[in-house]
Formats: C-alpha cells, sequence, structure tokens
C-alpha cells in the first residue's frame, strides 16, 4: 500500500480520478438527455486509458474507437472540450462537427477515431507508414475490442505493419462484449498470443486494472516497438460497467445503475480500476486525491 | 504512335518520378506484368518508396487514407476496379470523416489508379464497370482517363493533388491507338473536357466511350456536320454549362455511356439539359439492361451509320 506517491505516480492516480468523474458528470447528462448525439461511456476503461495516454511522446498518436471517451478524457485533461463536442458546440475538441463516435483530437495526439469496426486498423498502418517515410519517430497505438477485432482486417493490418516494420501498437480491449453478445455467445476463442506469434508479434495480456503496473507495461512495450521498429500487440481485460450506449440506467428498473451520488467507484471489486486505486493507496492519501479532483470538476 | 497503356504508363512513370516523397503501392506493381504494364518502369526519388504489397484490398485502402491524413502522397494501383469494393467502407467513412475534419489544403495525397475490366473476358465476376457509382456513394472525384488531353490534366495534375480520387484507366482501350485530340475546354475540376466545336450536334462521353463518340463527330464531318465533342468525368457537382450551352445551338445531343449501372450520370445530364426549357432531339447509347441467367453485355457495340442517319434525318 502507498501512502506517498512520486510526482508520476500521483500524475496516474489523479488522472484515473479525474476520468471517471468526468464519466459520472456525462453519465449524470445522459440521464437528462442532454446530448444531441450517442455517447459510448467506457466506465471500467480508466486504467488502461489513462495508462497509455501516460506512455504516448510528443510524436506519438493514437487511433481510437466509438467508445473513445476515457481516452479523450485522458488526453484532453479536461471534461470541457469533450462535452462541448457532445453538445455539437464550436467549442468542442471537433468543433462540433465529429461529435461522439469519431471524436478525434489532433492537437492531443488523437489522430482518426472510427465508429466502424475494424476501419482503424488500416488507417493507423497509414499514419505508420507515413512517419517511417518522413522519418518521424512516432508510435502510433491502435484501440479496438474483442468484437471488433473479429474483422479480417485486424489480422491484415498486424501482417502489414510487421511486414514493413511500423511502429505500431495494436491495444484489444477484451470486455467480452460486442453489443449484447459475449465471446461465447458469438464466436469460438481467439487465441490471440497465438495469432500474433503466427506473424511474429510480440504480444502481452494485461489485467487486474492497477493503473500503476499497467503504466509500466506500456512503457516497456513502446520501448520494444520504438527499438525494434516493428508491431506489438497488447490484449487488457476489461469491464465494461454500463450499457452500451446512452445514460446507466437506461431505465427506471434497469439492472445496471451508476448513480454519481455514491461516489466515485462503481463496484467493490477488482474490475473497477477506481476501487482498485483505492485498495493500493493508504486511506488519507486516496481521500487527499479524491477531494482535490472533486474540487477542480474541470466544469461543468 | 504508342497504344493507351503505353502511353499513360509513360505519363504515370513521369508524374510519379518528379513528385518528391511518393510512395506507391499495391500488389505485384514491381514484379511479374507490372499490373499489365501499367507500372513498369516506375521509379520513384530517392525520398519515395514502391512497396509491392499484401493482398489485402481494405486495409490498404485504409492505409492510403492514414498516410493522407498524415500529410504524405501516395498512390495505390489496382489490378481491377472490382478488388476496390473491398475498400468502399473506407471511401465511405474515412473519407466523410477526414472531410469533416481537416481542409484538403492541409491534407497529403492519396489517388487509387485502377484497371475497369470492361473488355468482357474474365467473367462475370471480374467486369465491375460502375464508376460513377463509385462517385456518388461517397462524393468522390473519379476520372476514366481515354485520350492525351484528360490524361495531361489527371495524370499530370490530379494524381498527386491534396486530397482523394480514383481514377479508372480501360482494359477495352489497352491495345488501341491512343487518341491525340485537340483541346477546346477543360473544366477547372476536371469534370467536362471539349475537344471539337460544332454547330450541329452535341456529343457528350461517359465512362470510357470516348472512341465512339469521337467515330460519330468524324463520321459527322465526313457528311459536312460539325458537332461538338465532350467527354464527362463523375466529378460531384460538375459544370455542365458548356454542354447545355452547345445542346441550346444544335439542338441535338447524343450520350454515350458505357458504364454498367441503373443510375448512369448521363441521365443527370439529360435531365440538366431539360431543366434548361429548350426543345432539343435525344439520343441515348447505354448498355443492354442485365437478362434473366445472365446479366448486362460486356460489349459496348454502337452502329455509328444508323446514329448518323437519325441525327441528319
Amino acid at each position: 500500500m502507498f501512502d506517498r506517491l512520486d510526482i508520476a505516480q500521483r500524475h496516474l492516480a489523479v488522472k484515473v480520478l479525474q476520468v471517471r468523474h468526468w464519466q459520472h458528470v456525462v453519465n449524470e447528462a445522459l440521464k437528462k438527455n442532454v446530448f444531441p448525439v450517442p455517447v459510448h461511456v467506457a466506465f471500467g476503461h480508466e486504467a488502461a486509458a489513462v495508462a497509455i495516454g501516460a506512455m504516448m511522446q510528443a510524436e506519438d498518436s493514437l487511433v481510437l474507437t466509438h467508445r473513445n471517451i476515457a481516452y479523450n478524457l485522458a488526453r484532453a485533461g479536461a471534461l470541457q472540450p469533450v462535452y462541448d463536442e457532445y453538445m455539437r458546440l464550436p467549442s468542442g475538441a471537433g468543433a462540433g462537427r465529429l461529435g461522439s463516435m469519431n471524436l478525434s483530437n489532433p492537437g492531443h495526439g488523437v489522430v482518426y477515431t472510427s465508429s466502424i469496426l475494424g476501419n482503424n486498423f488500416g488507417v493507423a498502418c497509414g499514419v505508420a507508414l507515413a512517419n517511417r517515410l518522413a522519418g518521424r519517430a512516432g508510435l502510433v497505438s491502435v484501440l479496438t475490442g474483442d468484437g471488433a477485432m473479429e474483422e479480417g482486417t485486424f489480422y491484415e493490418s498486424v501482417a502489414l505493419a510487421q511486414s514493413h516494420g511500423l511502429r505500431c501498437l495494436f491495444v484489444v480491449e477484451n470486455n467480452n462484449h460486442a453489443l449484447a453478445s459475449t465471446i461465447d455467445q458469438r464466436r469460438c476463442p481467439i487465441d490471440l498470443a497465438k495469432l500474433c506469434g503466427g506473424v511474429g508479434v510480440p504480444f502481452l495480456r494485461l489485467s487486474g486494472n492497477d493503473v500503476f503496473a499497467y503504466a509500466s507495461a506500456f512503457a516497456e512495450v513502446r520501448n520494444t516497438v520504438m527499438s525494434a521498429s516493428a508491431p506489438a500487440c497488447v490484449e487488457i481485460d476489461v469491464t465494461t460497467m454500463n450499457r452500451h450506449a446512452g445514460a446507466t440506467p437506461g431505465w427506471p428498473t434497469d439492472p445496471m445503475n451508476v448513480d454519481f451520488q455514491r461516489g466515485l467507484v462503481i463496484a467493490e471489486r477488482t474490475i473497477d480500476p477506481v476501487f482498485v486505486l483505492k485498495q493500493v493507496l493508504a486511506p488519507a492519501l486516496y481521500a487527499e486525491l479524491e477531494r482535490e479532483v472533486l474540487m477542480h470538476p474541470g466544469s461543468p | 504512335m504508342p497504344n493507351y497503356i503505353t502511353a499513360l504508363n509513360q505519363k504515370i512513370t513521369a508524374t510519379v518520378a518528379a513528385t518528391p516523397g511518393i510512395c506507391v503501392f499495391g500488389q505485384n506493381i514491381n514484379t511479374g506484368t507490372f499490373i499489365t504494364g501499367l507500372t513498369k518502369n516506375l521509379a520513384v526519388p530517392p525520398d519515395g518508396r514502391i512497396i509491392n504489397t499484401q493482398n489485402s484490398e481494405n486495409s490498404l485502402c485504409g492505409m492510403g487514407f492514414g498516410m493522407m491524413l498524415s500529410g504524405a502522397r501516395c498512390i495505390y494501383f489496382a489490378k481491377q476496379l472490382d478488388f476496390m469494393l473491398l475498400g468502399v467502407d473506407h471511401f465511405v467513412n474515412t473519407y466523410n470523416f477526414i472531410r469533416c475534419s481537416r481542409p484538403t489544403a492541409t491534407l497529403g495525397s492519396f489517388s487509387i489508379l485502377a484497371l475497369v475490366c470492361d473488355q468482357g473476358l474474365q467473367g462475370p465476376q471480374s467486369s465491375f464497370n460502375s464508376f460513377g457509382d463509385f462517385c456518388s456513394i461517397a462524393r468522390i472525384p473519379c476520372y476514366s482517363v481515354t485520350n492525351s488531353q484528360d490524361a495531361a490534366r489527371i495524370i499530370g495534375t490530379e494524381l498527386v493533388a491534396p486530397g482523394f480520387r480514383m481514377i479508372g484507366l480501360s482494359s477495352r482501350l489497352f491495345k488501341t491507338e491512343f487518341l491525340e485530340l485537340p483541346l477546346v475546354h477543360a473544366a477547372g475540376d476536371g469534370s467536362v473536357f471539349q475537344y471539337t466545336e460544332g454547330g450541329d450536334a452535341t456529343i457528350a462521353c461517359f465512362n470510357f466511350s470516348l472512341p465512339h463518340g469521337r467515330a460519330l463527330q468524324q463520321a459527322l464531318a465526313a457528311k459536312g456536320r460539325q458537332a461538338s465533342l465532350f467527354s464527362v468525368n463523375y466529378v460531384p457537382q460538375p459544370d455542365w454549362s458548356p454542354i447545355r450551352d452547345s445542346v441550346a445551338k444544335t439542338g441535338k445531343l447524343i450520350v454515350f455511356d458505357d458504364s454498367k449501372s441503373v443510375h448512369l450520370p448521363a441521365y443527370r445530364l439529360l435531365d440538366e439539359v431539360a431543366q434548361a426549357g429548350r426543345p432539343f432531339r435525344r439520343w441515348t447509347v447505354t448498355r443492354g439492361e442485365d437478362v434473366d441467367f445472365g446479366m448486362s453485355t460486356d460489349e459496348f457495340r454502337v452502329d455509328i451509320g444508323a446514329l448518323v442517319s437519325q441525327v441528319l434525318a
């Protein structure tokens, strides 16, 4: 248990709490139907989003999916530009033109976001190839899920990146869901380690939602990709603690219920990155950080 | 006089060789038949790259857009337009994202250069010949190159210009003599080219039908009648005014369209001219409809003699 943190660790911890807090704000707004666009909240994705955001250097790029809120909040470091984008306002991160599912933010490294399953892999390869041709030393991280990686272009793009020495990191957030279907309900198991091994791409699996462990792992993976000038793949076990899209709960008797009034923690289990953080920090330290985050909500 | 594919290969290789940092990619572009001669002798400047790729059309289309988004200039050579159906997601969704998030001038360049299998030799699955449908589904500029004038403009400038476009070449014309035509007018967006000026008839050619329009124009000239000859590319919101103005003078419009589509762009032109309100006679030469236990024929046969008789009547 930590009773003190260094600057980098404190930054990670605060970010996890911020991203959780801001998602609560968005979820409460969704309950009131204030947004003209659908929003895919990502309670439970905070540790991965913060760790990947922290891994990125100035020259790196991030390529996202429709469930991009945790990553966009972590990279933007503020709620307002994301919230405004959901309101389709000119002050939004995408000037009100992109909405939620395509929200990118090039100023913070989010160069492309796609709502189409599998669409972003090839684009990520193109960004990485352009980097290589221009002599730019950037890593391109492309996010996907256990559903979108079923698209054939996932395999194509991993092979493409490996064939041409592209600094591409494929990150699979495995939340065992595609819309309402679990993996068992829709396909045979896919052993990503073997799939990647088949084309010679290094593979790592992460679980546990400890943002400190994730940050170390991603820093190491980045070094591997950059030094080898070749892709890698990371699969992260994630539990999405909200409905597929829209507010949670979505109706009065919805068994899934998230309420900001109950605090930042949603589940008293390791599926919740905030709960995990609370477990590894001394109570006084956690209380201090939580107080700091809640006192600076970042509006609205 | 070089044939069609040799002339276009020369223009393409010249443009590519003169474009700093260009990346050209595609299957078999630097080996085998060099895509039936299309990419023969391809060379890039020292900071460019030639990539002989794997067979992953969808991902490769996405890669081209990713490069364009990052400011790079690239060309994807595709052996058949049919294969590009696997990239339609990117033509629509990826392209829509890019045009909503970045001004064209800030982008790199992405062109797809595809051979259109319009010669009827490769079976029912290798005969996709509906460039206009590609254009329509995502409002993409699509150019069907048929002669020296449009080649100079499209290959010489559009091929590596900022933004995205598709360029189609006709397999049917491969071994034919490359048409060297005079130029009367070229629209700034490459949508409409005019090759001859005449007051007796207006001929508008779509897709790869220009040789047929040219034959009609020459047959009419042999009878002492002068026609205005146009070719039209599938560019969103083209400026039809030169054709409309010509029809206003001639009162006769002959339209050729050899593409296989229910929604022929030629119909848009006819509509546009009709809305001008002046009466005109029209002849529309298209492929036959699909038939039971078969489909629209690949051959595009035109009875020029019969057409001349009708136009002169």
